[in-house]
């Protein structure tokens, strides 16, 4: 059964891959169109594609590429004195759990890509960005489709939908809200369990207090069906320079894919170092250096 | 518009493919893969049945036929319910073998996991133990309220 379910995932890849095969065949011709292409201007408010564990609404160009890695450091904060957790470097001499992950536009608007964790755990995600935020509209949506699957894929499934929704305050940051359904969270058998979904409504903001700073939070609540643990929340400061986010956070869990996310933090008592790396494999366009004006 | 039709697509095909991702309760049962949360399966599947694994039915020595039940505690069908559930064990004051809506505190659930404080030996004795999956089934029929089903 597992081996079918790997199958299925290889062919959802290649059919995937397929159009853009297609279309990366035409784009030699119209490659210099990519220049123009406005997804590849700096938006300063929103300069990441996520924020701690959810998604912006930020495109990934055409073609292009982005890569990320996420630390999420086991010791908790609040365990022993000052003394202790200075003696453990605040968390960094403890196990992480680690995400590595790589996103690729494959249209305008759609991304798809994958993210692992360390705990065997893949998850394989596609966003389409519907609306953005502009004269016509007064948000930016996107809608999102993932499944992530424990022991490399292997073991149990948890396919998510949702939309992302997002409002630029200029100049101040980015808001957002993003109703999400996890199937499958809780990986006993049905019969066994009162609820084998959640539905999610992650909120979050980003925060530009300084040209290149950024303070973020986001907080995932579960409000219906399973919601074993507490609800998942960070918070983060973060650096920009050129391609690179690096991100500082502080978290309640460890989750950073959805069906991991819906299973909750750990403890509202227990806080977690963590970080997270994030690297664009394009440069943007030189228009793109002056801010895209943003009513 | 071709653009709009062609991520629809693409994100469908991935909600088709990741659609009802449930776990198999039968993966989880082992040698039992019919049990379910019920009287009436544990009750065929556990009571009743000498496992492939080898594990001894429970009726081998809690019956009545012939014999004092083991325990007082007389599993036969038809017998089962009324000597399980709001029953206090006679081996432990105090101890209620199935308290409905409460497999924490339901004494056969102590007996099956071996937990300290329970009087005598672990269920079965001498025999193949309950697996994981198998007590998790009894927890959940103990959850939904133990019901006569």
């Amino acid at each position: 059964m597992s081996h079918r379910r790997l199958l299925f995932a290889i062919a959802l890849a290649v059919a995937t891959c397929w159009p853009l095969h297609a279309a990366a065949q035409g784009a030699i011709t119209v490659a210099p169109q990519l220049e123009g292409d406005p997804d590849l201007d700096f938006v300063p408010l929103q300069p990441d594609f996520m924020l701690i564990t959810l998604p912006t609404t930020l495109r990934v160009p055409r073609f292009k590429g982005a890569f990320r890695v996420t630390h999420r450091f086991g010791r908790p904060l609040g365990a022993g004195d000052f003394g202790d957790l200075a003696e453990d470097l605040f968390g960094l001499d403890s196990g992480a759990q680690i995400g590595l992950e790589y996103r690729f536009g494959l249209m305008r608007g759609l991304q798809a890509g994958i993210h692992r964790t360390s705990n065997k755990t893949i998850e394989f995600f596609s966003q389409y960005n519907v609306l953005q935020q502009n004269g016509t509209s007064p948000i930016g949506l996107g809608v999102l489709a993932s499944v992530d699957g424990t022991n490399n894929f292997r073991d149990s499934y948890s396919p998510a939908l949702g939309a992302v929704v997002s409002r630029t305050i200029a100049p101040v940051g980015t808001v957002y809200l993003q109703p999400i359904w996890v199937n499958n969270s809780n990986l006993q058998p049905s019969e066994l369990v009162d609820d084998n979904d959640a539905f999610l409504l992650g909120v979050g903001a980003r925060i530009r207090v300084r040209p290149t700073v950024y303070l973020v939070g986001e907080i995932i609540p579960r409000i219906a069906g399973d919601d074993p643990g507490v609800n998942q929340a960070a918070f983060a400061i973060e650096k920009r320079t050129g391609g690179h986010v690096f991100q500082i956070n502080f978290s309640n869990g460890f989750g950073t894919t959805m069906g991991q996310i819906a299973r909750g933090g750990t403890s509202n008592d227990d806080w977690y170092l963590g970080f997270n790396i994030s690297r664009k494999f394009f440069r943007g366009n030189p228009s793109g250096l002056s801010p895209r004006p943003i009513p | 518009m071709r653009r709009h039709v062609i991520a629809g697509s693409m994100l469908l095909a991935l909600c088709a493919v990741s659609a009802a991702c449930d776990e198999k309760l039968s993966d989880l049962t082992g040698p039992t893969p019919n049990l379910q949360p019920t009287l009436s399966s544990i009750q065929r599947e556990i009571f009743d049945t000498t496992d492939a694994s080898g594990r001894q039915a429970c009726t081998n020595c809690h019956t009545a036929a012939g014999r004092n039940p083991s325990g007082l505690m007389d599993l036969r069908p038809g017998a089962s319910y009324a000597s399980l559930v709001g029953v206090t064990s006679p081996a432990k004051a105090g101890a209620i073998r199935v308290v409905p809506g409460d497999p924490a505190n339901s004494y056969i659930i102590h007996k099956l996991e071996g937990r300290a404080g329970i009087v005598g030996t672990r269920m079965p004795r001498g025999s193949v133990l309950l697996t994981e999956g198998q007590i998790l089934v009894i927890k959940r029929w103990i959850e939904l309220g133990a019901r006569n089903d």
